[in-house]
């Protein structure tokens, strides 16, 4: 009475993939014929699913369970889950340059990120300092995997992040570091399309990473061994003694630009002293604009003069420096009594741009320590002038990767656009 | 079991207490049979209808699964014994019990095995139908006891249910009553010996040659009431195999699926529609006790229809092994003990089978089936039982001359009774099934409709 029912699936290849034409039998069926083809149909999946597992699309009856912590099915590469970090395998160095693309569009808002700074500098690096994710959030859109520029964050396969710990959902950098060749085990088609262009763009960040910076955390005393290793073995090279001289040149190109700061600030307009020694050059500059900027405030002027003599030279230019950062600051915030302000900056005790000044003065090479000078006494000024009282506080310990000159040409221009703010808001506040 | 005890303590005790442990004893036994039946059942049935669905079903707790029933046993035990605030409190708690009481009520009377039949009752067909017709007062009550619409929906349908679907059951079984010429399960496998379609017929034509291990004495076949005659008996005679049997197991069945409450008669706890029908207000153990009365209802049902139709315990070997006497006997008993295990899980199968496969029917097309199929079949199969007892046992005098197959052998009048049955049977069928069909859609000629008016 049961219709006899070849079901049959037959794969077909066509130019949209495959496409399985199932045979389903006899469809007009007569009374009570029906009930017993659908108990054909029944016994055949009970009978199959008994001795054998669904494993080709086209097998219409057997086991399809999956039993999951024993079997896993194999993941698609696409597959994706939460965001991890690459780093390179053999430098270390990750891939991310916090350009807070990711942090942008991350829909649920759950990337967070803080950008490295060079210590010496205190300028952004291309390269992350913290970077957390909470995964307890993040709703596995993989939007930040697609808008990463640099390919630095890509989606994982690991799913199984069950816990009854909820902060521990929320990963660092540390956590979310994976290695290239991690990635490229799990979604090896993907990682081939990306690989040349995200690795040519790694190198360019390297030249521009300090240090150990963007250097995955993991990573740091293995590549660290690495370096002393290195350095042990190549005979060093001597990098400091030829850059020197056009230190000097830039210092008395600092101290040009300082005077020309000056007159900006409308101070009393003197020559510049050219043909003064180097070093004495780079510390006649700082003082005249700390000069300017006090004039503009119409306070002492006497006190740089016992600070500058007392001092070693590059000690000197340091500390006329600090004063020209801090007669600028108080420039700014008008009302202030600056009679004090050079007598300030000279004691160690004094209030924060001073002490932030102090450390790094020891061991340095002259024109490092003017060109810092410059730096700090720009910083200080700019602060000044926007908000009229906090101090700089960003100055961190000395950094070595530039140049020193070029360095200290920076930090005077920095130094002269600082001073002519705080004139020109002095000013406008006089009208 | 009484005369077992008997023979053991029987002067240490006084007579009356000997009976009451006895009974006390084979009670616990057939409760605990029927109760871990249930809990295979159960896990037979999560794990068969799994696999029909091509997945694996529980297997992790014991050994594939098998102590899952265990773990929902615990589970039940844990949960929280509920009653709604409006609950009629006394009918809500005793619902339960009177729908398991019955059931177990039933077991009492099945034969499970040569010669181990709790009780011998001489109506125990009626006692079973009568009994299990009880439950539905049970379902009544759960579905009035808890002031929930749905619970009484779910009564309302359950009794509706068990009322229209006891008749054609009771119809089917009537058969078995004309055949066997009495109400007593305990007879039925007896009667049920010998070889398929032609039963105890095919006699020993020689008494002293006749291997006792192929032919034994038949005292109660309806060829010969009265007189024992040595007959092939390959423990096949069963009931199914002719016209009569096999009509009247048809309609037993499905009415027994639709007593049991199975898919796709499962209307009355339709968890789709009524949440959990007159269930839906039970927690904890209150409803593992309605779960444990479904299935050992379905259990019961299932060794009725077995032992009514499916020859009981009766099998190959069984009267064999019993002829060799001695200890044999109860090796005979063991055997038939497990043909009817054997035949209560075929069915019970076949019960999971169904459920996978069908879906559950509407109220109205469950009406239409027993009124419209199921109980003309069985009053058709009521008037082919009739004729087969006739052809096969009535002499010309109880025939009024009428007929005089006095001459035929056994197995010839058994032969005719079968054909005459089975033409009368499949004509029938064919025919309620034709009228059943859906009228045919008659094609309005609209122009001639308007042509007309
Ligand atoms: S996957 Fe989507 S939600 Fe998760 S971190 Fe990335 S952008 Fe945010
Ligand atoms: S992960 Fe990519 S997008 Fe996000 S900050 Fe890093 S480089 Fe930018």
């Amino acid at each position: 009475m049961t219709t006899e029912i070849q079901t049959e699936t037959t794969e077909a290849q066509t130019t949209r993939g495959k496409v399985y034409v199932i045979d389903r039998g006899r469809t007009k069926l007569r009374a009570g014929q029906g009930l017993l083809t659908g108990l054909e149909v029944v016994f055949r999946h009970f009978r199959d699913a008994l001795t054998r597992k669904l494993e080709k699309p086209s097998q219409q009856t057997g086991v399809f369970t999956v039993q999951y912590p024993e079997e896993r099915l194999k993941l698609p590469e696409a597959f994706r889950n939460f965001p991890i970090l690459l780093y390179d395998d053999e430098t270390g160095q990750e891939l991310c340059t916090s350009c807070f693309q990711c942090q942008r569009i991350c829909p649920p808002q759950v990337i967070h990120m803080t950008q490295a700074r060079d210590p010496a500098t205190g300028k952004p690096v291309p390269a992350v300092a913290e970077f957390l994710i909470e995964y307890d959030a993040c709703m596995s859109c993989g939007l930040c995997a697609e808008v990463c520029p640099f390919d630095a964050i890509k989606m994982d396969h690991e799913f199984e992040y069950s816990t009854d710990v909820h902060g521990g959902l929320t990963l660092n950098k540390e956590a979310l570091n994976r290695p290239i060749s991690y990635y490229e085990k799990i979604a090896p088609t993907f990682w081939a399309e990306v690989k040349d262009s995200a690795m040519k763009k790694l190198q360019g960040n390297m030249k521009r990473r300090p240090d150990l910076i963007g250097v995955a955390p993991q990573m740091v005393e293995k590549i660290r061994a690495q370096r002393a290793a290195a350095a042990a073995q190549a005979p060093s090279p001597t990098p400091a003694t030829p850059e020197a001289a056009p230190a000097d040149k830039a210092a008395r190109l600092a101290a040009a630009r300082a005077r020309a700061a000056e007159k900006a600030a409308e101070a009393t307009p003197e020559p510049a002293p050219d043909s003064a020694p180097i070093d004495k050059a780079a510390r006649l500059a700082a003082i005249r604009a700390a000069n300017a900027a006090k004039k503009a405030e119409g306070a002492a002027d006497e006190v740089a003069a016992p600070a500058t003599d007392s001092a070693p030279t590059d000690k000197a230019a340091r500390l006329a420096a600090i004063r020209a950062a801090n007669a600028a600051k108080k420039a700014a915030a008008e009302g202030a009594p600056a009679a004090g302000s050079a007598d300030f900056a000279s004691t160690p005790s004094d209030a924060a741009p001073a002490a932030d000044a102090a450390p790094p003065a020891s061991g340095m090479p002259a024109d490092k320590a003017a060109r810092l000078a410059a730096i700090r006494a720009a910083d200080a000024a700019k602060k000044a002038a926007a908000e009229g009282a906090a101090p700089a506080s960003d100055a961190a310990p000395p950094a070595s990767g530039m140049p020193a000159d070029k360095a200290a040409r920076l930090a005077a221009i920095r130094a002269a656009n600082a001073a002519k703010k705080a004139a020109a808001q002095r000013d406008g506040s006089e009208e | 079991m009484t005369d077992i005890l008997r023979s053991w303590i029987g002067g240490a005790l006084p007579d009356w207490l000997i009976v009451l442990i006895a009974y006390l004893l084979v009670t616990t036994i057939v409760l605990f049979y029927a109760v871990g039946n249930f809990i295979m059942m159960v896990w037979a049935e999560r794990r068969v209808v799994a696999r029909m669905q091509d997945r694996l079903g529980p297997n992790r707790v014991g050994p594939a699964g098998l102590l899952q029933p265990i773990a929902d046993a615990v589970k039940m035990f844990t949960k929280e014994d509920i009653v709604p605030r409006n609950a009629d409190r006394w009918v809500h708690l005793l619902a339960p019990i009177v729908a398991l009481a019955p059931v177990a009520m039933m077991l009492a009377v099945i034969p499970w095995g040569r010669g181990w039949e709790p009780v011998d009752l001489n109506v125990a067909l009626l006692y079973m139908v009568a009994v299990s017709a009880v439950s539905g007062v049970g379902l009544m009550m759960a579905g009035w006891g808890s002031n929930n619409k749905f619970a009484l929906l779910g009564a309302m349908r359950a009794v509706a249910q068990l009322v229209s679907y006891e008749i054609p059951a009771v119809t089917a079984l009537l058969t078995v009553v004309i055949l066997a010429g009495g109400m007593s399960l305990l007879e039925l496998p007896y009667m049920q010996a010998g070889v398929p379609i032609m039963g105890a017929t095919i006699l020993c034509g020689d008494p002293a040659g006749c291997s006792p291990l192929l032919y034994s004495t038949i005292t109660s076949f309806p060829g010969s009431p009265n007189e024992p005659v040595q007959a092939l008996d390959l423990g096949l005679g069963w009931w199914v195999f002719t016209p009569v049997g096999f009509l009247g197991f048809l309609v037993f069945f499905i009415a027994a699926l639709a007593e049991g409450e199975r898919t796709p008669f499962d209307i009355p706890e339709a968890d789709s529609e009524i949440v959990a029908g007159y269930m839906t207000e039970y927690s904890g153990m209150k409803f593992a006790t309605f779960y444990i009365a479904q299935y050992i209802l379905n259990f019961a049902l299932s060794a009725l229809a077995a032992t009514a139709f499916l020859g009981g315990w009766q099998g190959p070997g069984v009267a064999a092994l019993a002829n060799m006497g001695g200890p044999w006997v109860h090796v005979a008993a063991a055997l038939s003990a497990f043909y009817l295990l054997a035949k209560i899980w075929i069915l019970f199968f076949v019960m999971i089978w169904l459920r996978g496969a069908f879906p559950r029917l509407r109220v109205d097309q469950l009406m239409d089936f027993a009124w419209k199929l199921l109980l003309p079949l069985a009053l058709v199969n009521i008037v082919s039982a009739s004729l087969m007892v006739g052809l096969t046992q009535w002499t010309s005098a109880q025939w009024g001359g009428l007929i005089s197959l006095d001459g035929f052998a056994p197995w010839q009048r058994q032969l005719i009774a079968v054909l005459v049955t089975a033409i009368i049977n499949i004509a029938a069928a064919y025919w309620i099934l034709a009228i059943n069909q859906r009228p045919k859609q008659v094609e309005w000629d609209e122009e001639e409709l308007i042509a007309a008016s």
